[in-house]
């Protein structure tokens, strides 16, 4: 098959020179293509390649360990960045959604985009050859937070614990959650405006851990009830990861109540030590998916781009970069030591069970407090309500 | 005949203006009267995980206005909104009259405007880096001695938001205050005073009166996008700095709500309008506005130039 014409191949395949006729008609054919290409973002690329529209994590600079695979397939990354899960839906709803080609959901989110909004896309497992029964953890393989009837909706890629964060020469380690409460903490702490982290959270430090999601609309009461003397301790709310970060670099806060764990591996380098911590209250688990939108174009490229993070090389050189756990069985012996050592891979159904993966309140609810009550109560206790 | 012509010149330039005016109209009507009337209506249905429920009601507005946080928003707003505007205002007009006034160059113009070049969080994070509990000030302040420890009150408080946004306002106050004394000639200024009037009433009885649109512009201006902001509040107001905007922006990203959103957002505006109604009444009753003046009895006109002739 021919691959490429030359200028004297064209032409002589239209019979000779064209006219002046044929040239403006088809200089008018290609302007009115560049300028109505946009609009019609549903016509997609058949192979892999080209330009990746990938909606990710603020602290995800992936181009680093991913470049082998970005530059062999001549894949140009385009990274819009999210500060919370928020960020994702707001883009893929209503009339006119944005032309994303990969993006991520935390698990509690997957019942919400998969069956409530119904932004995400069906796989194609063929093209995601990687996640197969074989070399995926049980926990992790085709569980209704990724799969469900048989479809493959997303793939998890890493995990871990939310929890305690804290800069050891501003305050001592807390050993329990009780301990914020303490002179030494005051005007020291902050909460981030992650719900998927302080949520769960709030409502382990109220008693109420094993229920969540599912607190009765009593129970939200008393959870918030029981956070005020924290909020009483707090400086500030930080409104994201980067924006926390930030604050521990300043050296304007010395607690975060619960957030990501790979927190200190960008405050290090920034000149501040910060330590990720379990108090005895434990912390809240995490795992983040990718998924390709419905809105997606170039989704043979989104699939060889998800596949690659989760070869066992892609997954240990992700679960690396993060710090955190892999889903790739055969990535174990391949993470470092640091990184091994956080998760027991051995008892990991037992870690699961202990810190389970949770999801977020019901939206709609006669019995249990609703995601909107959680929110409305959440804006309540920031503003001393 | 004469009449006639002059008519149908009259007639054929208003027909320009419109067509000059048009598109902005037509633009203003598509994607701001329409999308406006279109949320006015939404702010009455309800809502369930992001699709809209046509099942008019006034439960979005009885529930924001029932609920104390809400309120609590509006009062930091307006807070915020009030002495950002106030301040801004005020500290422009010395400026502006001094470029307008007492110097031919603009030069003093473009270095404050200059601050418009540089993006709206980098100056938030600028002001944090100044008045952070590590930041310039409190450095400064400890090395010299004058302080034992780190002025809290500088960063993550109502003061720390209103500092940053009179930075940011100050350009749009300028610029108007500026504009509307262009009209307020040397002459007028000059008269005023050769009748005998002070300083203070110049201003009062001239300056104000002429330049009414020009300060009434620039305040309410500072007012309603300091009192909607939500972006500076969150990253330097700390646990006070929650405002309505937040929660607005809550409701249509996170719950998906839009309709509350919108009730919330329509709230805010009707404030933001009894301000401005509030505002003008003000300045009626204190006689500063157009076509409002004061006219003393002669008797005290009297008084008040041989005053002015023995000082």
């Amino acid at each position: 098959m021919k691959k490429a014409w030359t200028i004297d191949e064209i032409k002589s395949a239209m019979g000779g020179a064209p006219s002046r006729r044929q040239l403006l008609a088809g200089g008018s054919a290609a302007v009115a293509g560049a300028f109505m290409a946009p609009f019609f973002p549903g016509m997609a690329r058949a192979e892999v390649g080209g330009r990746l529209k990938l909606l990710a994590w603020e602290s995800m600079p992936m181009q680093s360990y991913l470049a082998p695979f970005l530059e062999a397939n001549g894949i140009d990354l385009e990274i819009s960045s999210i500060a919370t899960q928020d960020d994702v839906h707001v883009q893929l709803i209503g009339n006119t959604p944005n032309t994303i080609d990969v993006t991520s959901y935390s698990v509690g989110y997957s019942d919400f985009y998969i069956n409530e909004l119904g932004i995400v896309s069906q796989m194609d497992p063929k093209q995601v050859p990687a996640y197969n029964e074989d070399d995926i953890f049980a926990e992790f393989y085709m569980t209704p937070a990724f799969a469900q009837n048989g479809e493959v909706y997303a793939v998890p890629v890493i995990w871990g614990l939310n929890t305690l964060v804290y800069n050891p020469a501003l305050v001592p380690e807390p050993a329990s959650y009780t301990d914020l409460l303490k002179p030494e903490y005051a005007g020291q702490l902050t909460f981030i405006e992650d719900t998927l982290a302080t949520w769960p959270m709030l409502a382990k430090v109220a008693g109420f851990g094993d229920k969540f999601p599912h607190l009765t609309r009593e129970e939200l009461a008393a959870t918030f009830e029981a956070a005020i003397p924290y909020r009483a301790q707090s400086k500030l709310f930080a409104g994201s990861v980067g924006d926390t970060i930030n604050l521990f670099v300043n050296g304007e806060i010395g607690v975060l109540f619960c957030g990501w764990a790979g927190i200190p591996t960008e405050t290090g380098p920034q000149g501040v030590e910060t330590i990720a911590h379990t108090p005895a209250e434990g912390g809240a688990m995490w795992c983040d998916a990718w998924f390709i939108p419905k809105t997606a174009t170039n989704r043979d490229t989104a699939h060889a781009f998800i596949n690659a993070q989760l070869t066992p090389e892609g997954n240990a050189a992700t679960a690396n970069h993060h710090l955190s756990g892999c889903v790739n069985r055969r990535s174990v012996p391949l993470l470092n030591d640091e990184v091994r050592a956080s998760v027991d891979y051995d008892n990991l159904t037992q870690v699961l069970t202990d810190s389970p993966l949770v999801g977020m309140p019901p939206r709609e609810s006669d019995e249990f407090a609703t995601f909107d009550e959680w929110t409305a109560a959440w804006e309540d206790f920031k503003l001393g309500f | 005949m004469f009449a006639y012509a002059k008519t149908l010149r009259d007639n054929r330039r208003e027909r320009t203006g419109v067509l000059f005016a048009l598109p902005v109209v037509l633009f203003l009507i598509a994607f701001f009267i329409v999308p406006t009337v279109l949320l006015f209506v939404f702010s009455f249905w309800q809502s369930r995980s992001f699709v809209l429920v046509p099942d008019a009601s006034l439960t979005n507005y009885i529930d924001a206005l029932t609920r104390p946080a809400f309120r609590q928003t509006i009062l930091t707003g307006l807070t915020i909104g009030l002495g950002t505007a106030t301040v801004a205002t005020v500290l422009s007009y010395p400026v502006a009259w001094f470029i307008a006034y007492r110097t031919r160059t603009n030069l003093l113009l473009y270095i404050i405007m200059l601050s418009w070049f540089s993006s709206y969080l980098v100056r938030i994070f600028a002001w944090r880096t100044i008045l952070g509990t590590n930041g310039l000030i409190n450095s400064a302040l400890l090395s010299l001695g004058v302080i034992d420890a780190p002025l809290e009150i500088l960063i993550f408080s109502p003061l720390a938001v209103t500092i940053t946004l009179v930075h940011i306002f100050v350009p749009f106050t300028l610029l108007l205050l500026l504009s509307a004394l262009r009209n307020v000639t040397p002459d007028f200024l000059a008269a005023a005073r050769d009748l005998g009037a002070s300083r203070m009433k110049v201003f009062f009885r001239v300056t104000l009166p002429i330049a009414y649109k020009g300060f009434v512009g620039s305040f309410m201006f500072t007012f309603i996008l300091a009192a909607g902001d939500f972006i500076t509040p969150q990253l330097l107001g700390g646990r006070t700095g929650i405002t309505t905007g937040l929660l607005i922006s809550n409701q249509f990203r996170q719950t998906g709500n839009w309709p509350s959103g919108a009730a919330m957002a329509f709230i805010l505006m009707a404030v933001f309008l009894v301000v401005y109604f509030v505002l003008v009444q003000v300045l009626r009753w204190f006689r500063l506005s157009p076509g409002l003046r004061f006219h003393p009895p002669v008797e005290e006109l009297r008084a008040e130039m041989a005053q002015a002739k023995e000082a």
